[in-house]
């Protein structure tokens, strides 16, 4: 059923009766700038990651090495013990692929869809993760399970924010053995 | 269970700033598109007026909300009121100070059961009072964009 038919109350506007200022109209943008106090452990996440590096918090009740990290056990009811760094690498948990921008404007015939993921970090319990975009990977290659790497700011650019990863991208298999080699720190 | 980590600096808080972009625009509806564009092509005020529960609506409703009757009788109620309450602001919404106090009011419109919030000009803080005749100071009309800012506000009458 096509809108135009429906038996519905009310006065329907088109885009070009407000392009063409055919009704009247007031506009009003509101200030709804905030500052989020971060705690303690996300605190501390987001200035590790200033330092290119990922932090967890681990449970020694229920052993969970736990990401993002956080001061209290929802599972035990307890506070958390100890800090742990875990790997900036990880698999594929879910995706999604995107072909609207944050604010649902289409993406341009150039530019490639965006991958959403969630990402199980190495190092911390499994299910454990965060949620980031990939890239350097086609919406047809992506898949559940792949490994990726992240792929930092430069330092000098680090901000301290989640974006201090610009995205994570595919561990290819010359790569993965290069980056084992490469892995002890 | 005792405190796991104590803070010993007060530089150790961190907070994160952010912004929600959020920006609407508004439609005036069927009786306030009728208002405003009196407002804005004839500098004067529409009402909607119900016989039958002797109420006459300022700003104009297209129905009763007494007796729920649709309302499609605009009436020309011109610009003169009386003031019902003021309150006189010294600061803007962001909290900075006020070049000049403003005195906000609800304005009666005579003749109606309703009425405008806008600013008094060209009245002290000493004269102000309670049902103090006023009258609706316009733009001039090449300025008016139908809306809520093309009256100044009220001023007295002389």
């Amino acid at each position: 059923m096509k809108l135009e038919d429906c038996k519905l109350g009310g006065t329907h506007l088109k885009s070009s009766d407000f392009e063409k200022c055919k009704i009247l109209t007031t506009e009003w943008k509101p200030n709804l700038g905030y500052a989020w106090d971060d705690g303690v452990a996300i605190g501390r996440y987001l200035a590790e990651l200033k330092e290119g590096k990922i932090i967890a918090r681990v449970c020694h009740e229920c052993r969970r090495i736990m990401l993002p990290p956080r001061m209290f056990c929802e599972l035990c009811f307890r506070p958390t013990d100890e800090w742990a760094y875990v790997q900036d690498t990880g698999v594929v948990n879910t995706f999604s692929i995107a072909r609207v921008n944050w604010d649902a404007s289409r993406r341009g015939p150039n530019e490639p869809p965006l991958i959403p993921a969630v990402i199980e970090i190495d190092g911390a319990t499994k299910g454990m993760g965060i949620l980031h975009m990939l890239a350097e990977v086609g919406p047809d290659d992506v898949k559940i399970g792949m490994k990726v790497r992240a792929v930092w700011k430069k330092p000098e650019d680090r901000t301290g924010a989640i974006t201090d990863i610009l995205y994570f991208k595919p561990i290819r298999a010359a790569a993965s053995k290069k980056a084992a080699a490469g892995k002890k720190r | 269970m005792a405190i796991t980590e104590r803070m010993t600096k007060t530089t150790t808080p961190t907070y994160w700033e952010g912004e929600i972009p959020v920006r609407y625009v508004y439609t005036f509806g069927l009786a306030g598109e009728k208002f405003f564009r009196a407002i804005m092509e004839k500098g004067t005020f529409l009402a909607t007026r119900c016989d039958a529960c002797d109420v006459t609506f300022l700003p104009p409703k297209i129905y009763c909300d007494r007796c729920f009757e649709a309302l499609d009788t605009f009436v020309d109620v011109g610009t003169v009121g009386h003031v019902d309450t003021f309150t006189v602001t010294f600061k803007n919404m962001d909290g900075s100070d006020k070049e000049r106090p403003r005195i906000l009011a609800m304005v009666r419109i005579d003749g109606t059961d309703g009425g405008i919030i806008h600013y008094l000009e060209g009245i002290s803080i000493e004269d102000v009072a309670l049902g103090l005749p006023v009258k609706a100071i316009f733009k001039p009309k090449a300025q008016r964009k139908g809306g809520i800012e093309d009256i100044i506000g009220f001023g007295p009458i002389d």
